[in-house]
């Protein structure tokens, strides 16, 4: 069938004086299947897209080419105006005549022009018509792990009317919190409470994932508990799997022992001081020694100097090489620690710590007084080094998702901060995604919360249908792009008894293009960034070459 | 009761909250005080070398461009909140914008009304390349008509007759069940420490300034003559962990470290310092290149307490050297200080508008640490670094908080 | 200002090297008008026969410009098209074809500069001579 295509041209306000419109209008009407030039001088406001769309009923026009300013500017106006004159809003093309033309050339640049919008016309002749549609999705979301990021999560959501799925692996909720005094507190036994207590969040303690299939909307899961493997269907998932404290007896060159204590042990003590044969005289902190990059350290070791002083009136020493005081009240704590008489020595090299007389000897060079100085401690607290918790390569490997480069959740791909995933429909909050604390975990719960609810809230989302598509005829069911896909769009899917062909989930796919550019068998067909159009657009420069 | 929702405040936060409610189907009202959205990361500079740095500069323009083309979202530029009242579910909110002579609406960005205007400097400006919306400027300061005299050039030549010189401040109303504050920062201003020169010699820089310079240019010349840096030196804490500035303004190190790496990386025999007292490197991203700047880069632990400039141009920076014990004197060619990030100063008119508090180090305050976003006022909630120091993800994440927050108070209005 | 058959064929992806374009034009950074910008959602979807066929009529040259490694928004996207035009260059030079002539580069969206940069170096090193 013929195509009508429409060429509308934008001086902007006749202002683009090194483009001689007439000429430009000239040869265009000259191109296949142009059946209207037409010249105008604000497209982008109302009343040219008035214009504009009177000019496409009257002309019976089903191909609209626009060359004006960046389409960053005004394709999706121009897009709406398309579907109000009946047109399907894919029948686009667009050619930047303003910035990347008129604007970025000295002297006369007709012949640019005319040719981009050639290419713009050459290229509305491989467009088909996409249509929206909705597809369902599955509200019901997975959270894993039953720390307090992933039960903060769990709550919300409940509050906000969606079903969740706790899953835990050790015994109980509460993570690696529980029964810390942290600060800000955390109300770890009320969420705890709150959570028996809704309907809406199934918990499954002592559960593992096994298998994970599918994409956003409609997650196939697998979970593991005790003898019995469960299957469920979950539109979106959160991970909230913390993060393991590990101390590195390297570090100290000394075996952690009943001197060189854990912030675990310290918590212990300070709950119940009276039970200590003899009251520490020197408690020191040691800092920077495994890692110097990680906040959540310094935090521990303040809030805990703090709570020294004030039960056991000890002499606390805090050894570190820089303090980490960029999260929000740390600096005040740091002084308020100080002015309580907490002594802080700084150091460039590290200390060398070792036993002595069953005490901790700790020597160092103290930058401050540029002195060695020798502190004699009753206890050290040992850093600990913030590492991903047990098995979250294998977890990530169950849904397909990237880790970053210390093998904690979440690429470090500022695109997906804060709490996303390149697969939709996944997040990652808390510790799990590398070294945090309590506040900014506290904020990435609320925008995950918030993203999933958008997603799942409305229990159907829109979709450009088949977009990006592959044909069943000549997939060959390579797995390339499988593979390939960053955002793990792609599935395989039985077509018949003998057959299964991959398939792109439209809710998915991010519209990148890599798979329709990697597939061997030219299967994949992107619309609008489809081989033909691509094509078209490179010939049109050839035509005048 | 209402369901829609008020951001105050253009910049990433605001724009993550508005976007998160519009996205949920709320009608959000998003103000700015500018003529145009994008707050400071928008004018920022891509800080990347071989490889990204993580500074998340990228990710601004798809946002504002998301908020210029959603249908829920309505953006009122040169506009402020003049007054409140009602409550949660129920604000009465009363914008005050000022006279838009060009309204951005009817502007197509043409230039031809710069290109007539007489008056030197103009006064008509083009908008800043990353400007949403892209339209041009009026500086009533400067315009001829407006103080009284006869000009009506760029008026006659606007191919659409958008400049209306009859426009007046204009009051609305808005009803809107949630409110979020997202106002931003300002920058401590570097003056105040005139021991460091920063106002006196060209070449002493501040952060800021190297944004806006590598977003502009792409490289850095010295302003002095315009010959490539030799030695340069970063001074850290500029306007934060000291007497009146109790905290850590959290974007510094990260920043200071990552132009130290650039300059380096297009200057290969350039010597970079940099002078601290505590080197906040963590975050995720951040410590595979920190590692790798320790070969090239010299730190060092001492800020210095005077900045002289010699007869030969150069700049002569007195300090001491912590590690060493030593106060020594260097010359640099290049002095930038990190200054850091300060609340503004007109917070309080607005605190006082609104009733919500001031914080200690006169941030807005946010009721309980564990949720840096409620106030003291149920339904005004805080995104941003109007809250409190925060880089550009962190504050992107505390903005879709406070969408979370608001929404959570809207969806009990419906 | 070249004029003539010197065109070099830039594909430019969205979310970067297509906005720095967008942003030079805006800033009025005059660069040589024989290039054809041809926007793609990610440079990651740039085919060998895309870049073939540039070549084939007639193209001086050809620039494959996207993200940062490792702020390519598709993640793999930048790193997919550089081993694509590594590969293309190998297949150019067995027909003659100078490996200069291809070239893939990372920008942000602000860097307007760059992006001049880029045009006029590529303009310049495939120069009718």
């Amino acid at each position: 069938m013929q195509i009508r295509i429409g060429v509308f041209l934008c001086d902007c306000g006749k202002s683009l004086s090194n483009i001689d419109f007439p000429k430009v209008s000239e040869r265009a009407e000259k191109l296949q299947d142009v059946v209207h030039v037409g010249l105008h001088s604000n497209l982008c406001l109302k009343e040219g897209i008035e214009e504009m769309l009177s000019t496409i009923r009257d002309g019976a026009i089903d191909r609209v080419v626009i060359a004006a300013c960046s389409p960053k500017l005004k394709e999706d106006a121009f897009r709406n105006a398309l579907e109000e004159a009946g047109l399907n809003s894919n029948f686009l093309s667009l050619a930047n005549i303003r910035e990347q033309c008129s604007w970025a050339h000295e002297g006369d640049v007709t012949e640019k022009a005319l040719e981009l919008t050639a290419m713009a016309v050459e290229r509305a002749r491989f467009l088909k018509p996409l249509v929206k549609k909705d597809v369902p999705v599955n509200k019901e979301v997975l959270v894993v792990g039953g720390g307090f990021a992933g039960m903060k999560v769990a709550l919300d959501l409940a509050n906000l009317g969606l079903r969740t799925t706790l899953v835990e692996r050790g015994l109980a909720l509460g993570g690696r919190l529980e029964g810390f005094e942290t600060n800000p507190a955390v109300p770890i036994n009320s969420m705890r409470k709150a959570i028996e207590e809704n309907r809406d969040i199934e918990v499954l303690t002592s559960a593992e994932l096994t298998r994970g299939e599918g994409e956003v909307g409609d997650f196939s899961i697998r979970i593991k508990k005790g003898d019995e493997e469960l299957s469920r269907s979950f539109g979106a998932i959160i991970f909230a799997t913390g993060y393991r404290p590990e101390i590195s007896p390297g570090d100290f060159q000394l075996r952690p022992g009943v001197n060189l204590i854990s912030q675990e042990k310290l918590t212990e003590i300070l709950k119940a001081p009276e039970r200590l044969e003899l009251r520490p005289k020197t408690i020191g902190f040691v800092l920077d020694v495994s890692d110097e990059n990680c906040r959540l350290p310094t935090l521990s070791a303040l809030n805990d100097a703090l709570a020294v002083k004030e039960r056991l009136g000890s002499e606390v020493y805090v050894f570190c090489k820089s303090l980490k005081v960029d999260s929000e009240g740390v600096e005040e704590v740091y002084r308020e620690a100080r002015d309580r008489g907490v002594v802080f020595v700084k150091f460039e090299e590290r200390p060398r710590i070792c036993s002595e007389d069953g005490r901790v000897k700790v020597e160092l060079n103290d930058i401050l007084l540029g002195d060695e100085i020798t502190v004699f401690c009753d206890f050290l607290v040992a850093e600990e080094r913030i590492m991903p918790s047990e098995g979250t390569e294998a977890l990530s490997s169950i849904l397909k998702m990237r880790i970053d480069s210390r093998g904690f959740c979440q690429d470090e791909n500022v695109h997906l901060y804060p709490v996303s995933c390149e697969r939709k429909g996944i997040f990652c909050v808390g510790a799990c995604r590398g070294d945090l604390d309590i506040a900014r975990a506290s904020t990435d719960v609320a925008s995950a919360v918030l993203s999933t609810y958008e997603l799942l809230a409305p229990g159907t989302a829109i979709v450009e249908a088949e977009r990006v598509k592959v044909d069943p005829e000549k997939c060959r069911v390579c797995l390339t792009c499988i593979r390939v896909c960053p955002h793990g769009a792609i599935r395989l899917v039985r077509v018949d008894t003998e057959r299964e062909v991959a398939q792109i989930s439209d809710l998915a796919c991010e519209g990148c293009g890599i798979c329709a550019a990697i597939c061997p068998a030219k299967a994949i067909d992107f619309e609008g960034y489809g081989d033909e159009q691509i094509l078209a657009e490179v010939q049109a420069i050839g035509e005048s070459l | 009761m209402e369901t829609s929702s008020l951001v105050i405040g253009g910049g990433v936060a605001g724009v993550a909250a508005a976007l998160a409610l519009a996205d949920n189907g709320s009608q959000v009202y998003l103000i700015e005080t500018e003529p145009s959205i994008g707050g400071w990361a928008a004018s920022f500079c891509c800080k990347a070398t071989d490889v990204c740095t993580k500074c998340s500069v990228c990710v601004v323009p798809q946002k504002l461009q998301q908020v210029a083309i959603h249908p829920h979202i309505s953006i009122l530029t040169d506009s402020m909140v003049a007054g409140l009242s009602g409550g949660i579910g129920n604000f009465k909110v009363e914008v005050l914008q000022k006279p838009q002579y060009i309204p951005p609406e009817r502007c197509i960005a043409c230039g031809m009304c710069a290109e007539v205007c007489p008056t030197e400097p103009k006064a008509i400006r083009s908008p800043s390349p990353e400007a949403v919306p892209y339209s041009y400027v009026l500086d009533e300061s400067r315009c001829l008509r407006l103080k009284g005299e006869t000009c009506d050039l760029c008026r006659d030549i606007c191919p659409t007759n958008a400049i209306d010189f009859n426009h007046e401040p204009e009051k609305k109303e808005l009803g809107v069940g949630a409110i979020i504050v997202a106002t931003g920062f300002e920058v401590f201003d570097a003056r105040e420490m005139g021991c460091l020169g920063y106002g006196r010699y060209p070449n002493v820089l501040t952060g800021l300034d190297l944004e806006r310079i590598f977003n502009r240019e792409g490289y850095l010349k010295l302003p002095s003559n315009g010959k490539d840096p030799k030695k340069v030196a970063f001074v850290q804490c500029i306007g934060s962990r000291d007497e009146s500035h109790g905290y850590c303004s959290q974007v510094c190190c990260k920043y200071a470290i990552r132009f130290a790496r650039l300059i380096k990386y297009q200057n290969p025999n350039a010597e970079v310092t940099i002078f601290y007292i505590d080197l906040q490197t963590a975050g995720k991203g951040f410590a595979q290149f920190y590692e790798e700047c320790q070969k090239n880069i010299r730190f060092v632990r001492g800020l210095p307490v005077e900045v002289l400039g010699t007869s030969s141009g150069e700049l002569e920076v007195r300090f001491e050297n912590i590690s060493e014990g030593t106060v020594k004197r260097e010359t640099f060619d290049v002095v930038a200080l990190s200054v850091g990030i300060s609340p503004k100063k007109d917070s309080w008119d607005l605190a006082r508008t609104l009733g919500i508090n001031l914080g200690e180090c006169g941030f807005f305050d946010a009721k309980e640490p564990l949720n840096s976003n409620e106030t003291n006022v149920e339904g005004i909630f805080l995104a941003g670094t109007c809250q409190g120091p925060r880089d550009i993800p962190d504050s992107i994440a505390h903005g879709m908080a406070a969408a979370q927050s608001a929404m959570e108070v809207l969806e009990r209005c419906k | 200002m070249i004029r003539g058959n010197n065109k070099i064929v830039a594909f430019c992806c969205e979310n970067s090297a297509y906005l720095a374009a967008d942003k030079a034009g805006r800033m009025r950074l005059h660069y040589p008008d024989n290039v054809r910008i041809i926007r793609v959602p990610c440079v990651g979807r740039v085919d060998l026969i895309h870049i073939l066929k540039a070549f084939e009529k007639g193209a001086a040259g050809v620039l494959l410009i996207g993200c940062h490694e490792g702020a390519c928004q598709h993640l793999t996207g930048n790193t997919r098209a550089k081993e694509r035009a590594a590969y293309a260059r190998n297949l150019l030079k067995e027909v003659g074809i100078d490996e200069a002539r291809l070239r893939m580069a990372n920008i942000a969206p602000d860097m307007a500069q760059q992006f001049v940069r880029e045009i006029e170096d590529m303009t310049e090193k495939t120069k009718e001579r």
